[in-house]
């Protein structure tokens, strides 16, 4: 399998009221082109930092994050929001939409503001539509964010980290916001893009949907402690109960 | 517990904090300031003449023999509370000289007096009277030092017949019956040493010596029925008549008020939209107080506690502040004028502490939301942008060629639309006032005003002394000396003709009562170029016209019949018409062309006109003055609209008034721009936030808000603009009215009115948002993480 991403001894550090606090220490990791990774760890043990930081939104404090030979944290701001643009999606926890634009209108600026495939206006808007028929909120295209429920926004959400056809989407507790059957709705909205290829890199506390990751990076004290590749051919149940019980293991 | 809140409220919202502070500053400075000047103006010239000692009726005169000419009148006349006679040598331009002997300007009749002797009140530059002189000083009028470039310390040689003395300059000089733009005299006061010089010349005595009478008295009408029968009255009016002299620096003076006014008004606008927009920001703080328990009175003491705390520390600022902001306010006015405020700087500390109060007050009613919502209900307002219920207007799906930054920039001004109000109301009331400022001056010094003066010609050349030859003479003297003016310009190859306008002082009787009344003639002049306001053209040379204002005073209407002395006859004439005149403040009646005048009474002359035939184009005018200036003896030869101007006099000052409102605009919506950016940016944290982890560049998010900005003053400009013109109307209009012209066509520019001064405007709002925007650079695509 092709590598789409590489970490190699990522540090991250922070500095409050003179007292130094190290979240991330020399994390090391490979991200392969279709995987689905879940990431899991008590809370502050770093993995929204490790997030951030390896998609560029944040900057690392040593170590490498190559990205299609490039190593991110040496780009400068310019060229960051070119990548970011171009080749990540994001889904945060918090729906974070432009509030004064409808639901069609957020996800289709960043597909306005890139410039990769050269397209036509007329046919990014054809592209968005097509995005959200596939996610069921076409319906809810000229609503206002305030109009839709939280699941319909979060899936709003995924069609707008999907625009741009990027190589990698990350994934910061996507489903932490929504209620039992909105998470289960946009779980497997992303399961779907994943399985047409889409690499996936997700934070997530709940075990139901890490269950749905082909590999699991358990984070604890600014390191990856260990990790756990899903075995093929198991039920949905069984998956669940299968990392539940590596993440009793490593007292969860 | 509370103050340690306080402490953490003051410290976590430095920025918005620092911003109010100012904003508190400057209203207190304005709103102290402006209220100064507000009071010093409306004692205006009223309590200046009194302060000068002019009293109720004033009488001038002047030619041969005129010491003594009053004095039988002053004696016997019973209406004559008391008075206060000057003695005054009087001379002309040519009697001035600097100290190395170059000439200087001047307007009008020169006057020299003791000051020792003088029965009169006069002020110095910093409104004190002025000390007693030492024998080879004097003091001199400020209009004319400033006119010829000189300063205290400088040496004038003034001389009359065979008379010179060199005298140093000690200070300038506020003049309260001459000194005004219309009076326009400079007046000399020496020591006694030098004075005596001249009078003791028996052909200065007899043939430049006068008097100058102000009269104390409860009967006007009497006291000027009596001055009809003196000799040698060159000038006689009552006081209001001499105030009006002022009504020019009055207008600058009006203006002032305005400003203060409008500086007033928009403090209080912009301080109610900073502190509604900051406490707006602490509903989400409050919500949280309130659900932990903390009592509502307590959490609105919170607040009234910081922003009293705010407001009494940038008020003490904003008072010493205004008082060198009031005095520069009223500089421009108070150079020939004493305009002061009794209460001196209290009026400044009044205002002060009210906009201590006002903040409390409007503290007091934004902060209602602690009593009326639930905690959640706080909470909520505070992060879910209560502004964006209403449906988006626009869509970027249908904005074909729109980029993103000027999509979401159009589309945040269209869809909540409320938020920018304060900055279009902010900026489209200082761009108002000077709009309306650039459209007065520019009519003031336009051609539009010259049927105010008198006649349309092409070029005015004003000669004191040519004029001073040719008064006194007969009609044949003048037909002979017009043709020989218009030969010269036909040796000189310039088609066209000299003509002037004469003024004479006749007594007129209506209904029983003599008055002195200036009647215009014009000599050669086209009488057709006149403007009538209401009424018939007088037809026969027994027909006038006469200004509302004279009409008012002399109780004459058309259709009346007034009887006027024209000395070789007397002769009923209908009046037939109104005019509108700016001369002698509009006290003045039109003759005929064919009336009986004889040139022998002329009392005064306006500038020698010149016409061309050839209706030459205002390029061609301009070469030509060249020619006229090189050929005729002359003061000044000028166009029509210069010659307007120099009429009109303080074009001068309104201009750096002008100046001053636009560096007070600018300054103005630098603050304002400054403060509403900051504000947007600390409200818009998480989407440039999210913008950023899209992928946007900051230069995107910078372009983003400037042109939100860039919306929103272009549309406060047009606006200000469209409303400029009948603005103007409203407000300037009356104030040329109280001049003597009801019917004013102004001059606009419509590239200053639309694009240059706009354009200034537009173009600082976007440099300052820009800036302040750059401050955006700082929001991290991470920071989504973190935003509450």
């Amino acid at each position: 399998m092709k590598k789409v991403m590489e970490v190699k001894d990522l540090c991250k550090t922070y500095v409050i009221e003179k007292r130094q606090n190290n979240v991330l220490k020399n994390v090391s990791f490979d991200i392969e082109e279709g995987e689905m990774i879940g990431i899991m760890g008590p809370s502050g043990s770093g993995k929204s930092t490790l997030l951030y930081s390896i998609s560029g939104m944040d900057k690392a404090t040593s170590g490498e994050v190559i990205l299609d030979g490039k190593n991110i944290t040496e780009l400068s701001e310019k060229e960051l929001a070119s990548v970011r643009l171009n080749d990540m999606g994001f889904i945060f926890q918090q729906m974070y939409m432009m509030k004064n634009l409808t639901i069609m209108d957020n996800i289709l600026l960043p597909a306005i503001e890139c410039d990769k495939n050269a397209e036509s206006r007329k046919d990014k808007v054809t592209r968005c539509e097509d995005l959200m028929r596939k996610l069921g909120i076409i319906e809810i295209a000229d609503n206002d964010i305030n109009e839709v429920s939280g699941g319909q926004l979060q899936r709003a959400c995924i069609a707008r980290s999907m625009v741009n056809n990027p190589k990698i989407l990350f994934a910061d507790e996507p489903t932490g916001a929504l209620n039992r059957q909105s998470s289960a709705e946009v779980i497997s909205e992303i399961e779907k893009l994943n399985a047409e290829g889409t690499t996936v890199l997700m934070v997530t506390h709940d075990a139901k949907v890490a269950s749905r990751c082909s590999r699991v990076l358990y984070i604890s004290d600014g390191n990856i402690k260990s990790e756990y590749r899903m075995p093929e051919g198991l039920s949905e149940r069984d998956r669940e109960r299968a990392l539940n019980n590596w993440l009793m293991d490593l007292g969860w | 517990m509370f103050f340690r809140i306080l402490k953490k409220e003051l410290k976590k919202k430095k920025a918005m904090n620092l911003i109010v502070l100012l904003f508190i500053t400057l209203a207190s400075m304005f709103v102290g300031a402006g209220l100064n000047n507000v009071i010093s103006v409306m004692n205006g010239s009223g309590a200046y003449l009194e302060k000068g000692g002019v009293g109720d009726y004033v009488i001038i005169t002047m030619g041969r023999n005129s010491i003594g000419a009053l004095d039988e009148m002053l004696a016997t006349e019973k209406a004559i509370d008391s008075y206060r006679l000057d003695t005054a040598i009087y001379g002309s331009r040519d009697s001035l000289r600097k100290g190395d002997g170059s000439k200087l300007e001047t307007r009008n009749v020169l006057l020299m007096q003791d000051l020792s002797a003088s029965t009169f009140h006069f002020f110095d530059e910093n409104n004190q009277t002025p000390r007693a002189l030492e024998p080879g000083h004097c003091y001199v009028t400020s209009n004319f030092l400033e006119k010829n470039d000189m300063k205290p310390g400088d040496t004038l040689e003034v001389g009359q017949g065979d008379v010179t003395v060199r005298l140093i300059i000690d200070g300038r000089l506020k003049d309260a019956l001459l000194g005004s733009a219309f009076m326009g005299n400079t007046r000399i006061l020496m020591h006694s040493n030098e004075f005596n010089q001249f009078l003791s010349n028996e052909e200065i005595r007899t043939s430049y010596a006068g008097q100058i009478c102000c009269i104390d008295t409860n009967d006007v009408s009497a006291v000027e029925e009596a001055t009809t029968k003196c000799d040698n009255v060159n000038f006689s009016q009552p006081k209001d008549t001499v105030a009006m002299c002022y009504v020019m620096d009055m207008i600058v003076a009006f203006i002032v008020l305005i400003l203060s006014v409008c500086l007033i008004i928009l403090s209080f606008v912009v301080l109610k939209v900073s502190l509604s927009f900051t406490i707006s920001k602490e509903y989400r703080e409050i919500g949280v107080m309130k659900a932990i328990g903390i009592k509502n009175r307590k959490i609105r003491f919170l607040y009234l506690t910081k922003y009293l705390g705010l407001a009494i520390v940038g008020s003490v600022l904003g008072f010493f502040l205004s008082i060198p902001l009031g005095k520069i306010l009223l500089s421009s006015v108070t150079e020939n004028m004493v305009l002061e405020s009794d209460l001196g700087i209290a009026i400044n500390a009044i205002g002060a502490i009210a906009v201590v109060l006002t903040i409390v007050l409007l503290s007091y009613l934004a902060t209602r939301i602690v009593k009326k919502a639930t905690p959640v209900d706080a909470i909520r307002t505070g992060s879910s942008g209560e502004r964006y219920h209403k449906k988006s207007k626009l869509h970027l799906s249908r904005a074909r060629r729109t980029g993103s930054s000027s999509f979401l920039a159009i589309n945040d001004t269209v869809s909540s639309p409320k938020r920018y109000i304060s900055i279009v109301i902010a900026f489209t009331l200082c761009m108002l006032f000077v709009l309306m400022l650039v459209n007065t001056t520019n009519t003031m010094q336009s051609e539009n005003l010259i049927s105010s003066f008198g006649t349309r010609s092409d070029l005015y050349l004003d000669s004191v002394s040519e004029s001073m030859n040719i008064m006194g003479n007969s009609m044949d003297y003048m037909e002979k000396y017009f043709d020989e003016k218009d030969r010269k310009l036909a040796e000189l190859g310039l088609p066209g003709h000299f003509s002037q306008e004469w003024q004479y002082k006749y007594n007129v009787e209506f209904n029983g009562k003599q008055s002195k009344i200036v009647c215009e003639h014009g000599f050669r002049t086209n009488f057709e170029d006149l403007v009538f306001t209401s009424g018939t053209r007088p037809q026969k040379r027994n027909e006038v016209a006469i200004t509302k204002l004279l009409s008012k005073n002399l109780g004459a209407k058309i259709g009346d019949t007034v009887t006027i002395d024209f000395g070789s006859e007397k002769l009923d004439c209908v009046i037939t018409a109104y005019y509108q005149s700016f001369n002698q403040l509009g006290q003045v009646m039109r003759l005929h062309p064919d009336a009986p005048v004889d040139p022998k009474y002329m009392a005064a002359t306006m500038a020698f006109q010149i016409t061309f035939d050839d209706h030459p184009s205002a390029k061609v005018i301009e070469e030509r003055k060249e020619i006229i200036a090189a050929n005729f003896t002359n003061d000044s030869v000028e166009n029509c609209a210069e010659y307007v101007a120099s009429c009109i006099q303080v074009v001068p000052t309104m201009l750096s008034v002008q100046y001053l409102l636009l560096g007070i605009t600018i300054l103005v919506v630098i603050l304002v721009t400054i403060l509403m950016e900051v504000s947007f940016i600390a409200d818009e944290k998480s989407q440039i936030a999210l913008l950023k982890a899209l992928g946007f560049r900051s230069r995107k998010i910078s372009l983003w808000h400037v042109l939100r900005f860039g919306i929103v003053s272009i549309f406060a400009m047009i606006l200000a603009a469209a409303l400029s013109i009948p603005m103007t109307n409203l407000c300037i209009s009356p104030i040329f009215g109280m001049m003597g012209a009801s019917k004013i066509t102004y001059a606009i520019k419509p590239l200053e009115i639309f694009l240059l001064y706009p354009g200034i405007i537009v173009i600082t709002t976007l440099i300052v948002a820009f800036l302040t925007s750059l401050s955006t650079r700082s929001i991290k695509s991470s920071d989504t993480a973190n935003i509450e």
